[in-house]
């Protein structure tokens, strides 16, 4: 159902969010962020797969706002999205923090919807170690026909 | 006393108000998958509480647990919790202030006006009488004013209650307490755990999450109560260094500091 034109108004919807919630305690201790990296979407109703792993398939169209954000388990212990490399001709992820704090979020456009799912790269900072984390499982960005109706 | 564990849950809100139900709708997460915590991260987390007895097979402290809520999709926990208060007061103050420059000479354009209007948002009132949220204006996920229904930030569930086998069987004493840290709002559940007793014992949290509806022109809170589950599995082993993996005694660290 298309969405209810108010005053020739797009109405604002929220973003499909990327949450990674992350170990950081056990990632530093094992140096394995694989094992210790959750991801979920929003969008689970639209057929996202592959949740509470890091290789999230999230379903997405063009012109959906995406937004990853971070959840530690550990609330004393350092964790920050630091980088998504992802083909800038799919979308073009920039970093953005909560106004007024230093807490950082990502945000972009879907720039063309998707007939196979695009991998992707996340990565994190942990603690105080200087080299950013990147697990080596890919989370992608699927279009709504790319793996059929299964994954429910 | 032994150190706290924290049990965090993550709810698919939208999909839960959508369901009415948190089947499938829940992420369950403790940071004890070392010590044998399963299903870690999904909806069938079984909490492990190792470390019950000392080596000699002397009964040791008992386990804390604490129970943390939180909405999937939403502004992160990590952001404290008044910051949608100070964000709604901050946004209020540059809108009165844009207001009072607008009083100009050369009168005041409808652009300006309904450009701050949008600024002023919505506030969404707690339903007459009931239990809810407080007043407040509408944020978006990333804190910005919004006045569509459609893309307000979800807030944090909130446990009302535990209950279940662990709770009737006495294996936890859960309760409500208040704390200076405005991480989780000044408010939490702990429970202290028996450890005398091994097994797995199942209990149930009830949380309310919180559905935005418009009635007689208003927007408000309306809460919705659900429920789910989890498990705690308590085993006899002893408690163990975590640094050397033996009995408890003395840290792993030199007499003196390594030279250079």
């Amino acid at each position: 159902m298309p969405p209810k034109n108010r005053q020739s108004e797009r109405r604002p919807t929220r973003p499909v969010t990327i949450t990674a919630v992350v170990d950081p305690v056990a990632a530093l201790a094992s140096e394995n962020l694989d094992d210790n990296l959750y991801l979920y979407d929003t969008n689970r109703a639209a057929g996202s797969t592959g949740f509470g792993t890091p290789a999230l398939h999230s379903r997405v169209r063009k012109g959906d706002t995406l937004l990853w954000n971070v959840i530690p388990l550990e609330c004393e212990t350092y964790v920050a999205l630091t980088d998504i490399e992802i083909d800038p001709r799919i979308a073009e992820p920039t970093r953005k923090v909560y106004p007024g704090t230093d807490i950082a979020f990502w945000t972009a456009e879907v720039k063309q919807d998707l007939t196979e799912p695009v991998p992707y790269r996340l990565s994190f900072l942990l603690g105080t170690v200087s080299t950013p984390f990147t697990p080596t499982a890919r989370p992608a960005l699927a279009g709504p026909a790319a793996e059929g109706k299964e994954g429910r | 006393m032994a150190q706290q564990h924290g049990i965090i849950v993550l709810f698919d809100v939208e999909n839960a108000l959508r369901t009415r139900s948190l089947d499938g709708n829940t992420y369950w997460f403790d940071n004890m998958k070392f010590l044998g915590s399963a299903g870690v991260g999904t909806e069938n987390l079984v909490t492990i509480v190792p470390g019950t007895y000392f080596l000699d097979g002397s009964q040791a402290t008992e386990q804390v647990l604490n129970w943390l809520p939180a909405a999937l999709g939403s502004i992160p926990p990590t952001v404290p919790r008044n910051y949608l208060a100070e964000q709604e007061r901050a946004d209020d103050r540059r809108t009165l202030e844009e207001l009072a420059a607008l009083s100009g000479e050369s009168g005041v354009s409808t652009t300006d006006l309904k450009r701050l209007q949008r600024r002023i948002g919505k506030h969404a009132r707690k339903p007459g009488g009931g239990r809810g949220l407080t007043e407040a204006k509408l944020l978006d996920v990333t804190g910005k004013t919004t006045s569509s229904a459609g893309a307000y930030n979800y807030p944090a569930p909130v446990i009302t209650d535990i209950t279940g086998p662990a709770v009737t069987e006495k294996i936890i004493y859960p309760a409500q307490y208040g704390s200076p840290d405005m991480i989780y709002d000044g408010w939490y559940w702990a429970a202290t755990v028996d450890t005398s007793r091994p097994g797995v014992y199942p209990y149930t949290v009830h949380v309310q999450l919180h559905e935005l509806v418009e009635r007689n022109d208003e927007l408000i809170w309306e809460s919705v109560d659900l429920a789910c589950e989890s498990s705690l599995k308590i085993i006899s082993d002893p408690k163990r260094n975590g640094f050397t993996g033996a009995g408890l005694g003395v840290l792993p660290l030199p007499p003196v500091p390594a030279a250079g």
